[in-house]
């Protein structure tokens, strides 16, 4: 009896020792972004004070307006979009056919595809930058939507073959041997039979690929030259260089910059988690 | 079955996604050799010095040395330390009720799901010295001697800000993949353990570690191109320095092409990041694999 009593104490101190631990991990991760948020309707001098949170009793909603209007957020924000959203249809598209023809097609030099088009994982993007800045040049493509969307499209491309891949080869032969039998073209087949049974690689890989050149960074800063054409991101750096002093502005910007993909998420956590699922396991 | 012989049709199919990869990734690789075989600032005359370059990197230019080396410690800590939270964490969620570990899943998550700019930007303010919170919260826990270092120029502990940032915000990426790796672990085989009298410990080293080692592989494979091609924090926070104190080889290579102008020998730098990142991959991938069927 006493033994059984004690065990469950035992029990209940490791369940509740856990849960602190779980609390006090999530308010560590949450923490920082709650300061940014809250100073950012304080004004700018607040930030010196000498606590460490400080409700905003008179919250400075123009900090926001001035982000909004001098951030160019909506500029930047649809040059983000078109871009990213150019990339992920283009990735999904390519990244469809190809597995398509390499996962459910009996040709000579498939394997060869497929090992070609996966090197794109280890190969590290930043290898790229610097001759593709050139390469890309004699094409007319620095400062264009198109010199970011064609590498983005590139470097997603290994993962979502790999995606794509596996979930084809587990479709049972006899949907094109029917199909084919009606009489349906090849096009028809892909677009009315196998697009809509992979339907969830589909949202997947968009996800994905959306998630990655939405918070692509690097390659944006070396390709884009003109204001104008800037993605999301830069809206933040822009402050920086003009706002120095203006602390709470820069932190209102990149509240209304992080807000975006955190909303996304929401939305769409469960394809980010099969994403990754199909990443971990089928290796 | 005739279109399963129809190669035309095959080739048709994959030919956009070869192309953008051709485009994209393998010429500009090429490229890339033959400018790494250059003096050139990337404008102008261009003089060929064969190897030069790759002499001059590996034999005489300590920064790329521990460019690499810092490289290779964020990969250690993103291995050995991040990597275990991240397991430990996933361990203790997926045995709570699903509500409460969606919600937690979540929260941990949102560092990750933050665009690099955000991400830098928000440690650099949280780490500044004048304002920063994380300053502000040593000197509330009594630590006021330590409230005055500035972490991101400090010569010996900016190195650890800038992986404890890389660290931080990779850390619900891991989280997630060790998590759904663990849901796929089934119920019988813990239980037929536990029936066997195994303890908690004994069951996540003999049952669980072994049955989801492909994704314990698949992570540090992933760890590896991300620690090695690791440049947007160092670019964003301290842009290298001190010195060359938190230098890392992506952002050398940059540095050195873009800044220095000195582009054949950022090239070069380059085609070396190249060789070393397949290298370790293939190692790694040859190791872990030898691990797995050795169980």
């Amino acid at each position: 009896m006493g033994g059984i009593a004690l065990r469950q104490t035992g029990r209940t101190a490791v369940r509740v020792v856990t849960m602190v631990f779980l609390l006090g991990f999530a308010v560590a991760q949450l923490f920082p972004l709650l300061w940014l948020a809250i100073y950012s309707l304080q004004r700018s001098s607040d930030l010196f004070g000498p606590e460490l949170l400080r409700w905003p009793s008179d919250p400075q909603w123009g900090n926001y307006v001035r982000a909004w209007v001098d951030g160019r957020i909506v500029r930047y924000f649809f040059n983000s979009l078109i871009v990213v959203g150019v990339a992920v249809v283009a990735v999904t598209v390519c990244a469809f056919l190809l597995s398509y023809s390499v996962a459910r097609m009996r040709w000579r030099g498939r394997r060869l595809v497929y090992g070609f088009v996966m090197l794109g994982m280890v190969i590290p993007i930043h290898t790229t930058l610097l001759p593709n800045f050139l390469w890309f040049n004699r094409f007319g493509l620095i400062d264009t939507y198109a010199g970011l969307i064609i590498p983005y499209v590139a470097f997603n491309l290994s993962f979502s073959v790999l995606m794509f891949a596996g979930l084809l080869s587990s479709i049972p032969y006899s949907m094109e041997d029917s199909a084919f039998m009606d009489g349906a073209r090849m096009t028809t087949t892909l677009t009315r039979i196998i697009a809509p049974m992979v339907r969830t690689g589909f949202v997947t890989v968009g996800v994905m690929a959306f998630l990655s050149g939405w918070n692509e960074f690097i390659m944006a800063n070396t390709f884009l030259a003109s204001e104008s054409k800037r993605t999301l991101p830069f809206s933040i750096i822009r402050f920086e260089g003009q706002y120095s002093s203006d602390y709470a502005v820069q932190f209102a910007v990149m509240v209304i910059v992080a807000l975006i993909p955190i909303l996304l998420y929401f939305l769409f956590s469960r394809w980010v988690v099969a994403g990754v699922t199909a990443g971990a396991v089928k290796e | 079955m005739h279109m399963l012989a129809n190669r035309r049709t095959a080739v048709l199919l994959v030919l956009p996604g070869v192309a953008v990869i051709t485009f994209a990734i393998v010429a500009p690789i090429i490229l890339s050799v033959s400018y790494s075989l250059t003096q050139w600032s990337g404008f102008g005359d261009r003089t060929f010095i064969g190897l030069q370059n790759y002499r001059r990197v590996i034999f005489d230019d300590p920064t790329f040395w521990r460019a690499l080396f810092n490289a290779l410690l964020l990969l250690l800590v993103t291995v050995f330390i991040q990597n275990p939270i991240a397991f430990f964490v996933a361990g203790v969620l997926i045995e709570l009720r699903e509500k409460t570990s969606r919600v937690l899943r979540t929260i941990y998550f949102v560092p990750s799901i933050l665009t690099v700019v955000v991400a830098v930007k928000l440690w650099t303010n949280v780490l500044n010295p004048h304002y920063g919170l994380f300053n502000k919260l040593l000197e509330a826990i009594g630590l006021a001697r330590l409230a005055d270092i500035s972490w991101l120029s400090d010569p010996a502990i900016a190195l650890g800000a800038v992986i404890f940032i890389t660290a931080w915000h990779g850390f619900g990426w891991a989280l997630l993949f060790y998590y759904s790796g663990l849901t796929t672990v089934p119920n019988e085989l813990r239980e037929a353990a536990q029936i066997d009298g195994a303890n908690r410990f004994q069951i996540v080293t003999r049952i669980v570690v072994p049955y989801i080692l492909p994704v314990i592989q698949a992570v540090i494979i992933i760890d590896i191109t991300a620690s090695l091609k690791q440049m947007e924090v160092v670019f964003l926070s301290t842009a290298g320095g001190p010195g060359d104190r938190t230098e890392f080889i992506a952002h050398y290579l940059y540095r050195e092409a873009f800044v220095a102008s000195r582009f054949g020998y950022g090239n070069a730098i380059s085609i070396l990041f190249v060789a070393i990142a397949i290298t370790l991959t293939v190692l790694a991938q040859r190791y872990l694999s030898s691990v797995r069927e050795t169980r």
